[in-house]
């Protein structure tokens, strides 16, 4: 079956998709980027205001180092 | 105060790339062969094959790219062409929402991919009982199984048989029972032959949007690819990236000189990723024209366009400095927030990061009403919890 001319209403957009290895550069940055930031907090020394920024940074790199292993599969 | 952590980012701009069973899980039996279907494309030269979607017998190239104007397989080129080459959250709700919480985006409302931004793949259909079992077949898809796997997370958007007023009306009515909270429309209906909004084609659809008090989303570029600025041959695509909000002003005039908005005093139209830095210079245009031309012309004489545009109208961004720096003469009521995953142009997976610096020098209230209740006010949807207390501030 051979691809047959349609009519011109396809949307306009250049918008491709995020594939793995795009997607993965992307968090390998952003992976050193919130360690760097976590870094620095624990540096300055953690106190009540800090723990909660911890925390949540924390659970975002756990969460994007689980979705950068799952790339590689 | 930049985007403080109670504020919760809803993007009303984001794609969703159908699975290969959207449509073979719904269609009565009898269209299984001619439905929306997933076949392998072999494409030679070592290369693994291609999985595409075939409609009666088209051929529908890249589940990766939207657009382009039918490449032959031969002409494929480095874009994902098989679902294995994307991230699960293009096609994966559960992956969705767990590459939503590492971007820190609370909630998003979903355009269609394969049925193209507002379903109009389905107008080239030669069984129109088909393209609208299909079209049904989407939304029922978006309400019962995409959104439905995250209530709240994702916002149900969907399609209409455009090439039928009173299908459309039936449809809205239904999916609004089923709890849809949008409705994909072309930016320029003319372009893709349809009747214009200057027409009273449409004012059943948009008197039965009214009684639902869903807005309309027009995506640009949803007009097709004749409605969109005819660059040179040979200019780069940057001249075609830059221009990417034309098709949005366009509408918009549209709507402004159409009795359409006169006639439908309700009607709530949201222009997606078309941007809002243009809206003060088309607003304040519009206004001049009306002044000195409506006399001879078959244009409502009595109402400014500024009144129609502050009263109808919302829009959104990516990245839009000088709209944000201009939000006052917009309106910061009428300005929303997108981040466009799973394209490439979104800023995942840093887009509360970059949402922050975007809003640097914006005072908190109008932030949060940017990012987050603008559009839970537009699309009705259900206001968050109360904020917690800033952690040192006393409640």
């Amino acid at each position: 079956m051979a691809p047959i001319d349609r009519i011109p209403a396809d949307d306009w957009t250049d918008q491709d998709l995020l594939t793995k290895d795009e997607a993965g550069e992307r968090l390998d940055d952003e992976i050193v980027t919130v360690t760097g930031e976590l870094d620095r907090l624990r540096a300055a020394g953690i106190g009540p205001l800090e723990q909660d920024e911890v925390e949540l940074l924390t659970r975002r790199l756990e969460a994007m180092k689980a979705a950068r292993a799952s790339f590689r599969t | 105060m930049p985007l403080q952590p109670w504020m919760k980012l809803i993007s009303v701009d984001d794609h969703l790339i159908e699975h290969p069973r959207v449509w073979q899980d719904r269609l009565p039996a009898k269209y299984k062969d001619t439905g929306p279907r997933i076949v392998e494309q072999p494409l030679g030269e070592g290369r693994p094959d291609a999985q595409v979607w075939v409609y009666e017998d088209r051929i529908y190239p890249y589940i990766g790219l939207n657009a382009v104007a039918g490449k032959k397989p031969e002409e494929y080129g480095l874009e994902p062409v098989r679902y294995d080459d994307m991230i699960p959250g293009c096609y994966d709700p559960k992956a969705r929402v767990a590459d939503m919480d590492i971007d820190g985006v609370e909630a998003m409302m979903c355009f269609p991919s394969f049925p193209r931004f507002c379903g109009t793949v389905f107008l080239e259909a030669e069984d129109k009982e088909l393209a609208l079992a299909c079209v049904q077949a989407y939304n029922d898809f978006v309400l019962d199984e995409w959104c439905a796997a995250a209530p709240g997370r994702l916002i149900p958007i969907v399609i209409l048989p455009l090439w039928d007023a009173q299908a459309s009306v039936r449809e809205i009515h239904r999916v609004a029972a089923k709890g849809a909270k949008g409705i994909s429309f072309p930016d320029l209906p003319h372009a893709l032959g349809l009747p214009s909004v200057h027409t009273d084609y449409w004012d059943p659809v948009f008197s039965a949007v009214e009684e639902t008090g869903m807005p309309l989303c027009q995506h640009f570029g949803s007009g097709g690819a004749t409605s969109i600025p005819q660059i040179a041959p040979d200019a780069p695509f940057a001249v075609m990236i830059n221009l990417m909000g034309l098709n949005s002003m366009h509408a918009t005039a549209d709507w402004l000189f159409s009795p359409a908005l006169h006639k439908h005093p309700k009607l709530k139209i949201g222009l997606s990723e078309g941007g809002v830095g243009w809206m003060p210079y088309l607003v304040e245009r519009a206004g001049y024209v009306w002044r000195k031309h409506r006399y001879y012309q078959n244009i409502n004489q009595d109402v400014e366009p500024l009144e129609l545009f502050r009263k109808h109208f919302h829009g959104c961004f990516i990245e839009d400095d000088f709209g944000i720096q201009n939000r006052h003469i917009i309106g910061v009521e009428r300005i929303t927030w997108e981040c466009d995953y799973p394209h490439s142009d979104s800023f995942w997976p840093g887009s509360r990061k970059r949402a922050a610096e975007a809003f640097a020098d914006v005072p908190d209230d109008e932030v949060h009403q940017m990012v987050e209740l603008n559009a839970r006010r537009f699309y009705n949807l259900p206001a968050a919890a109360d904020k917690p207390a800033a952690a040192g501030v006393a409640s």
